[in-house]
């Protein structure tokens, strides 16, 4: 094993003459197995995006929503994606949510949208859980019910979430919970409402 | 030995700042959480980059999981029999990072080594049963850009309130790093305030 981190290994080359000071800054410095009692904090939300390099054409689908009407990607082209897979049961898919319809809200009229992609769920469940957030989600919510789409899209964990530009490609992607009303996150999305390009029609489509 | 005498100070220092290296390293430093209402214990791992969360759950909790599904009784039961985690993996470096659950081992109080059994493995063996849980148990592997984390559960064949060793694995900029959390706990039967 090679460790990738000596605890600041240029200082303990020039403080060697003094060995006993170097000993005792460097357990102090590197705090090793502290160990305390306290509440568990719930992670943190971070707002990283991955950029796809080189991007990937979004693979189409037609899936069903709350109300059994199909979307298929194609309804969406030509406009910016947020493509966010989820379940009701994934703790940081709930939290990031708020965020979500924020974004949706501020930049859906300018070619904007949020479709977020449930696994394996039934509209029932799902519907009795939205009554339960604080903020009604008014972005589509569509049902992967046999998780065909998120193959696709080779996603292994939930929440993950794909950046669709306006020209059928997949240029970002977060695995893990995000706020999405991040500015970084907002200054990535409205990078992509400007970007000029002709769409592209998705290459396949799963029902 | 003159000269072991002038240089024993700095060998000594050598000594200890290998051991210290080594267990701020190998060892990480490992927090302790208690859930004030439940009294449930979480383990946390803090590497340079990388941390990994280990969170009790309790049968209750699992029944209720597995019971939602609409899985038979019995399902339900061999599920709750289990002892099973919430982890929480996050690569909080900028570079990318991957794991995979099949390199990790446990080790139970007699001193033998299990390989962690992976998502893929259970489903395996839970497919004739019915169960389809491919999103709730954690990834067998992934790889992480700079910000990603995943969380799942990670089932092992052990009875309520167990105690046992982790052997831990993943890559960073292209190098494997080992950690280990020293007492893992799967949760009692009924949770400590009942």
């Amino acid at each position: 094993m090679g460790p990738s981190n000596d605890c600041n290994a240029q200082r303990t080359n020039h403080l060697m003459n003094k060995p006993l000071i170097a000993t005792i800054l460097i357990l102090v410095l590197c705090a090793p197995l502290q160990t305390l009692q306290a509440e568990l904090p719930a992670p943190e939300l971070s707002h990283g995006l991955t950029r796809l390099q080189p991007p990937v054409t979004a693979p189409g689908f037609s899936l069903a929503d709350m109300d059994g009407e199909q979307h298929t990607l194609d309804d969406y082209r030509g406009k910016v994606i947020m493509l966010n897979l989820w379940a009701t049961w994934c703790p940081p898919c709930r939290r990031e949510i708020p965020s979500m319809e924020s974004i949706f809200q501020d930049l859906g009229d300018r070619g904007f949208v949020v479709l977020a992609v449930n696994q394996f769920e039934t509209p029932d469940h799902v519907f009795a859980y939205m009554g339960q957030l604080s903020v009604y989600p008014t972005f589509p919510v569509l049902f992967d019910r046999d998780s065909k789409v998120s193959e696709l899209y080779g996603v292994k964990g939930l929440p993950t979430t794909l950046l669709i530009n306006r020209q059928g490609q997949v240029v970002y992607r977060a695995i893990g919970g995000r706020d999405f009303d991040h500015p970084r996150v907002r200054a990535i999305v409205n990078e992509l409402l400007t970007e000029n390009g002709t769409p592209v029609t998705t290459l396949t489509n799963v029902q | 030995m003159n000269y072991f005498i002038r240089h024993s100070g700095n060998i000594l220092a050598v000594l200890l700042l290998s051991a210290a290296g080594c267990v701020s390293y190998c060892f990480a430093a490992v927090e302790t959480f208690t859930d004030e209402t439940s009294g449930l214990i979480s383990w946390k791992a803090q590497h340079p980059g990388f941390s990994l969360q280990f969170i009790q759950l309790l049968p209750d909790y699992v029944r209720a999981v597995y019971g939602a599904r609409g899985l038979p009784q019995e399902v339900v039961e061999l599920m709750a029999g289990y002892c099973v985690f919430g982890t929480i993996i996050k690569n909080e470096s900028a570079d990318v990072l991957g794991y995979r659950v099949a390199d990790w081992h446990y080790f139970t109080a007699d001193g033998q080594s299990h390989p962690v059994k992976t998502k893929t493995q259970w489903l395996k063996e839970w497919q004739d049963m019915g169960v389809a849980f491919r999103w709730s148990l954690l990834p067998d592997e992934q790889q992480f850009s700079a910000g990603d984390w995943s969380q799942g559960f990670t089932t092992l064949p052990l009875a309520p309130g167990t105690i046992f060793k982790l052997n831990y694995q993943w890559t960073q900029q292209g190098k494997t790093h080992n950690g280990t959390f020293e007492r893992l706990q799967c949760a009692a039967d009924k949770s400590p305030d009942e």
